[in-house]
């Protein structure tokens, strides 16, 4: 039994070594797409998006408010124009993500009390700068309007405490819990690759299964007996490579990086052990669907693809629908996710994490149809 | 073998082949309704936080029950100390903390400025946002018309008071998307990017089967057929099932899940043809470097998420190493996704996208170009007694 175990193990390392794609599948092809992504998000912080300012009134006033947000980090005023037109068409163009629109008279305007008003039109089009301008012109507005309501009250209240006071009645303070540096790059990319990692682990088991039948060596291989030993010891090479690849990639964004990471590793490697496996079963049970190569990829990769927008990073999953909850709670990779981020970040006790490591091993229950079909199909 | 000849024998070879039609037509299907389910219920809102009072006065109530007012969260638990209000967050029931202090309302009182302190979840940044976005308006608010009844006091006017508590205000305009939908922000480039690899992935299958019955010694129609004809009868097929699907794709499924469609059709479709002649002709050429069927949804797959983040609609190109865009350029997706959210989503005229719509052409000739000194080179390849 054993024998039969690591037979096939040995078997697929020597087929691995011999064959460039399958190779290429545990090694290259992987980090290439990681890089990729690594390179897109590399810098993390969005700075100096470009707006338009539109100034109607060329005031002593309009240039201060207009300094203010250019001091602001985010924002990178580009272009002034004289017309709104023009604006709005290098808005559409996709040049600008901005406008502000410093209105007539807003000079005289506000030294009578009269409160005129700034506007500022953004291109929510894209959800994310759309956002960060929104917070970025609030602030850098409102900071404006407190200094010019601080110099007017200090010259009435004669104190500055009292004047402060007068300015702002409550203060706030925001804390952002966990990803303390509000970096897009933590928050993205150690999700996204978890993504792109379950599509290899998916491919890889389809591929390294598809040409063993296509090459019609399967009665051979599975001949005397031992059925389940032998596949699993066929998916085994894969799965130490990929356990080894999720390692890489979290070591690469806690350990290289740095990162905070409050909780226990070990859980986390756990958790990635448990996913390989689901995957590897769910990836044979869209094989033994016929025993074909190229239509067993293509229900895989209906699976995997659209698993990134399920995880609930992006869009939190307490504003998801029911079905794409139902969606969500068969994609292993959706509680692994859990796992990583509540480990990262709370630092969660092992055993709160239990519900969800049993969730994966749910999966682990395809191979039993799996290992069914495999003996009706390969047993003469 | 004249052309008819050439594009019954390749309708044949494409309709017959399950995991083509499988991928062109059933996944297309599928992934319209996929796709956009994560974000079918919109806008997020209504997120669970937790208001720590440690004032419990009339103001700190009132101030609950505005913040439960926002469309952004709701007041899930009112916590009479920090610890219960973390523990809650650590169990994942509430998102975000937001804590009145001690003497709230007397500080207030004796204009001593108390602090309002807000903590949320950064791990999830439409929470963290959303929660951010509610709190503060909410609380400005607030401040707001104390400023105003601290105006009144001092025996200001009303309708005086009403203005002279901020010298100028903001106003925010939201163009295009107003609602900050998620659907409209994710769903329109999506699809414009399934459109395209469901169509490599169905051209590399084809091309890479014929490619392994020919290393195989297999004879078959397309060793002799003149390579225009097989190139164009793919672009037909392909082009023509793309062609549907397009529309189905910007008119039914724009509908049902109440996504903008300001563009004109004339202009949708002016847009629409290079892209598609691209992405086919794109697929025909990757197609005949594959040596096995199997190897196109892989490859298309793996490139699946570098092209959605590198199209420069989740994060802002501006902010993409240049590197990567000069790779992501040379897939129609990514000047198509600007092209189309552009003229469809923010309704450009059509001379705002004149650099996309030229790259695009720009495009579908070198990948024909590309497609058939291919064909050609692997006929040479493989059947030398032809020449």
């Amino acid at each position: 039994m054993f024998k039969a175990l690591s037979g096939a193990f040995l078997d697929e390392l020597l087929s691995i070594k011999k064959s460039f794609y399958k190779l290429s599948l545990i090694t290259i092809l992987p980090l290439l797409c990681f890089g990729l992504i690594i390179g897109i998000f590399y810098g993390g912080v969005l700075r100096n998006i470009p707006v338009i300012a539109v100034d109607n009134d060329k005031s002593k006033f309009s240039e201060k408010l207009l300094f203010n947000i250019q001091s602001s980090p985010t924002i990178d005023i580009k272009y002034r124009l004289n017309s709104l037109k023009k604006a709005s068409d290098i808005l559409k163009q996709g040049s600008a993500y901005g406008i502000i629109v410093v209105p007539k008279n807003f000079m005289r305007d506000t030294l009578m009390q009269k409160q005129p008003k700034v506007t500022v039109m953004l291109n929510t089009q894209y959800i994310l700068i759309g956002k960060m301008l929104t917070s970025a012109f609030m602030g850098s507005v409102m900071q404006s309007a407190a200094e010019v309501e601080y110099v007017k009250n200090l010259t009435t209240l004669q104190n500055p405490h009292a004047t402060l006071n007068s300015v702002a009645p409550i203060k706030l303070q925001v804390t952002p819990f966990f990803n303390t540096y509000q970096n897009y790059f933590l928050f993205l990319v150690s999700a996204i690759l978890p993504a792109i990692w379950q599509i290899f682990i998916v491919v890889a088991t389809i591929v390294s299964f598809g040409l063993l039948f296509k090459s019609g060596k399967e009665y051979e291989f599975f001949s005397g007996g031992f059925i389940e030993m032998k596949i699993i010891g066929k998916l085994l090479p894969y799965t130490f490579a990929y356990l080894l690849i999720g390692i890489l990639f979290l070591y690469y964004i806690y350990g290289v990086l740095g990162w905070a990471f409050q909780g226990s590793f070990t859980l986390v490697f756990f958790a990635m052990f448990l996913s390989v496996v689901a995957y590897q079963g769910v990836a044979l049970l869209f094989f033994v669907t016929g025993f074909d190569y190229a239509r067993s990829l293509s229900l895989g990769a209906v699976y995997t693809a659209p698993a990134f927008a399920f995880l609930g990073v992006t869009f939190p999953i307490y504003n998801m629908n029911g079905f794409a909850l139902l969606w969500r709670d068969l994609l292993p990779i959706s509680h692994y996710m859990e796992i990583q981020i509540s480990q990262a970040n709370y630092g969660l006790d092992g055993f709160l994490e239990m519900d969800k490591l049993l969730l994966i091993v749910c999966f682990w229950l395809v191979f039993i149809p799996v290992f069914y079909m495999f003996k009706r199909r390969v047993v003469r | 073998m004249n052309f008819f000849e050439v594009f019954k024998n390749e309708s044949k070879l494409i309709f017959t082949d399950i995991a083509i039609v499988l991928t062109i037509i059933g996944g297309v299907i599928l992934y319209s309704f996929l796709y956009p389910q994560p974000y079918a219920k919109e806008a997020v809102n209504k997120l669970p936080v937790s208001v720590v009072d440690l004032d419990k006065s009339d103001l700190s109530r009132d101030i609950i029950f505005k913040l439960n007012a926002t469309p952004q969260m709701s007041v899930y638990r009112v916590d009479n100390s920090e610890d219960d209000a973390k523990s809650a967050l650590l169990k994942g029931d509430v998102k975000a903390i937001i804590i009145i202090p001690n003497d709230f309302k007397k500080d207030l009182a004796l204009h001593k400025s108390p602090t309002i302190a807000i903590g949320a979840d950064s791990s999830y940044f439409l929470i963290f946002g959303g929660v951010l976005e509610g709190a503060m308006k909410s609380i400005l608010t607030t401040a707001a018309s104390i400023k105003v009844a601290n105006l009144l006091k001092n025996q200001m006017p009303m309708s005086k008071a009403k203005e002279a508590y901020t010298p100028y205000s903001l106003n925010v305009i939201n163009l295009f998307n107003e609602q900050n939908s998620y659907t409209q922000y994710v769903v329109p480039a999506v699809f414009v990017l399934i459109l395209q690899q469901t169509m490599l992935i169905g051209l590399g299958i084809l091309g890479g089967g014929i490619n392994e019955r020919q290393k195989r010694g297999e004879h078959g129609y397309f060793n002799t057929a003149p390579i225009w004809m097989m190139i164009l009868s793919r672009v037909i097929i392909f082009g023509g099932i793309f062609f549907i699907h397009m529309l189905f794709y910007f008119g039914f499924s724009f509908d049902m899940f109440g996504i903008t469609h300001l563009a004109s059709i004339g202009n949708l479709l002016t847009f629409g043809i290079p892209f598609l002649l691209a992405s086919a002709f794109l697929g025909i050429f990757i197609g005949s470097l594959f040596v096995g069927r199997e190897i196109a949804t892989p490859a298309i797959l793996f490139s699946s998420l570098p092209l959605v983040f590198s199209a420069g609609f989740v994060w802002p190109s501006e902010a993409i190493p240049g590197y990567i865009k000069s790779i992501a350029i040379l897939f129609p997706s990514t000047s198509a996704i600007q092209g189309f959210l552009k003229l469809n989503q923010m309704g450009a005229e059509f001379d705002l996208v004149l650099s996309e719509y030229k790259t695009l052409w720009i495009e579908v000739f070198c990948y024909a170009l590309l497609a058939y000194f291919k064909f050609l080179k692997s006929r040479d390849c493989y059947l030398p007694q032809t020449r």
